[in-house]
């Protein structure tokens, strides 16, 4: 009898020894939420911590007497540091390494660390520092620092930005410095950073000039933009004016670039995000320069002898560029479709005129973590085109797919098909690693 | 007779727990602000509008992922939370915006950042609304009515 009454004890002791196992909070989930709770609660004393700290420092008569009830003029310094939003210098980064194979033993547009001879490559593109700082309210610094990759793995660096912005209201933002112009939605949208885009290159009219690109990528001035009042419309203008001085080499690297010698560019542009249909932009822009067309050799910048008949370096074409395009980017959907007009005519010694047409389509649907997306792009520079003689007649699909390995990190692999104009059918292969950090 | 009652009080629970989960738009006491519509209220949430009508610049606070006025915050959007931080860092990189939206991890920092900020604005569970939090009309009307549309 005392045996079994021993028994039922330890059954007894043992299944209450159980049951405060199973009540004690070991799953995953209460863990989770008591490691919330304590962050929280660090967050907090942190934050308590330092408002004590700038209270103990601040002089008992300091206070504002416009100011806010004493428990409020506490609290203002006091967070703000915390939130790091205010002075100091943010940086951000983006870089990309790339492989990318040809048909043909010559480089194409921006020749990377293109070996001649052979025909496929790896290069690292453009690896960009990202750098702003708040100096007021209004007011904030942006600077994009690009260390552009060149020919045999050597590496230059771009200024590609450097922004003093001042944001008087919604109505009215000034930026002054060396900006992106918004010539197109492309250049705004996308930018230097090959993370931002979704395929593994830029559409050839917007590559970048110092790449071999069509337009007028950068430039040195002012840009205003800003909301104009036109209730669910959502009308936007833009306004730019500034120097820019584009050296653009030939996009098969054959060793000769054009120095445009540019004027005084003028760009002025209106774009509208309606209400009703979230993720539509359409908009236009008119560009409008005096340009030149310097033949030199690269990289010494020595003039090149132009041919026969051709007019001499001091001639002047007055570039005209118009744009126009229609963008939905929602609901995991990105469809882009920008056409261009490129007018140059000649100024005082002859009456051409040449006009490059250009546009891009590109469509692509997020799946998850994979976006495929299809791309088509034309541009066509007449045979007697003297500016972009290099240039021609191109156009051909592209498609592939961006695969978003988490936040920072996209991988992309893509084909192009190129058609030129007196010249064979150019066929690529890329695949990219895009980063931000 | 108990048929309708039960009906009734069906019908005035689901009420109940819609209106609680109303997430209402705070602001600091001194903004002037009173209302806005679903479309501002994207727009700023969005970054692409920065400053407020009195002319102080807009200064988002958001609560972490996972929490219910971020689902709703999302749903404003109309984004996954995949697509709203990445939406983010390209706008940083393009120079639209100089940070992302700060993150705060609970209601009592969303208050004090309410406060310490003219130009704070924060999502907010209706029964989590404090003294110091102004609240928005948004199209009309203001969390708990009928229609409102923030949930």
């Amino acid at each position: 009898m005392r045996h079994i009454r021993w028994t039922a004890t330890v059954l007894f002791l043992f299944a209450t020894l159980c049951y405060a196992q199973d009540a004690t909070p070991t799953d995953p989930e209460t863990v989770a939420e008591l490691v919330q709770q304590i962050k929280d609660l660090q967050t907090r004393v942190k934050l308590l911590e330092s408002q004590r700290n700038h209270a103990d420092a601040t002089p008992p008569n300091a206070s504002n007497p416009s100011a806010e009830p004493s428990d409020r003029t506490a609290s203002v310094p006091a967070v703000e540091p915390e939130l790091h939003d205010v002075h100091g210098i943010q940086w951000r980064g983006f870089g990309e390494v790339d492989y990318k194979v040809l048909n043909q033993r010559a480089a194409e547009l921006g020749a990377y660390g293109f070996v001649p001879g052979s025909q496929g490559n790896f290069y690292t593109g453009d690896f960009g520092l990202f750098l702003t700082s708040k100096l007021t309210d209004k007011a904030s610094i942006l600077a994009e620092i690009i260390f552009e990759e060149g020919d045999a793995q050597t590496y230059q660096v771009d200024l590609r930005r450097l922004l003093l912005n001042y944001d008087y209201n919604d109505h009215l933002k000034m930026s002054f410095g060396r900006y992106q112009t918004d010539v197109g939605y492309y250049n705004w949208a996308f930018r230097s950073a090959a993370w931002l885009q979704t395929t593994a290159d830029r559409p050839l009219v917007m590559e970048f000039a110092t790449n071999g690109g069509l337009l007028p990528t950068q430039a040195i001035g002012v840009s205003v933009t800003g909301e104009i009042p036109s209730g669910r419309l959502g009308l936007n203008y833009v306004a730019e004016y500034g120097s820019s001085d584009t050296v653009r080499p030939d996009v098969n690297d054959d060793g000769h670039a054009t120095d445009e010698n540019n004027g005084n560019q003028v760009n002025v542009g209106l774009f509208l995000r309606p209400d009703a249909v979230r993720g539509l932009q359409i908009g236009t822009s008119y560009y409008h320069d005096k340009i030149s067309n310097n033949v030199v050799t690269q990289p010494s910048g020595i003039a090149f002898p132009q041919p026969p008949g051709a007019p001499g370096p001091s001639a002047r074409y007055g570039q005209t560029i118009v744009n126009g395009y229609v963008v939905y980017v929602a609901h995991g959907v990105e469809f882009l479709n920008e056409g261009f007009l490129i007018r140059d005519a000649a100024l005082h010694f002859s009456d051409t005129v040449y006009n490059t047409p250009a546009f891009y389509s590109q469509i692509s649907k997020q799946f998850g973590h994979i976006r495929p997306f299809f791309r088509y792009q034309y541009v066509n520079a007449s045979s007697n085109n003297l500016i972009y003689d290099d240039v021609g007649l191109r156009f051909g699909p592209s498609f592939g797919a961006r695969y978003d390995l988490n936040d920072y990190i996209a991988f992309k692999a893509q084909l192009d098909h190129t058609v030129r104009r007196d010249e064979p059918d150019l066929n690529g292969l890329q695949f990219q690693l895009a980063f931000t950090f | 007779m108990p048929l309708l009652i039960c009906l009734t009080s069906l019908v005035y629970v689901q009420v109940a727990a819609a209106q609680a989960d109303d997430v209402a738009v705070v602001v600091n006491d001194h903004n002037p602000v009173t209302k806005m519509s679903r479309a501002e209220l994207r727009k700023i949430f969005a970054g692409e509008e920065r400053t407020w009508p009195a002319g102080f610049p807009i200064r988002l606070f958001v609560r972490a992922p996972g929490t219910h006025e971020r689902v709703a915050l999302l749903k404003l959007l109309g984004m996954t939370e995949d697509e709203y931080r990445r939406y983010w860092t390209a706008q940083v990189l393009r120079g639209e915006a100089q940070t992302e939206p700060f993150t705060l991890p609970s209601n009592g920092m969303q208050k004090e950042a309410l406060i310490a900020y003219p130009g704070a604005v924060a999502l907010v569970n209706l029964q989590d609304v404090k003294a110091g939090m102004k609240v928005l009309r948004v199209e009309g009307r203001k969390p708990g009515e009928a229609g409102y549309s923030l949930n």
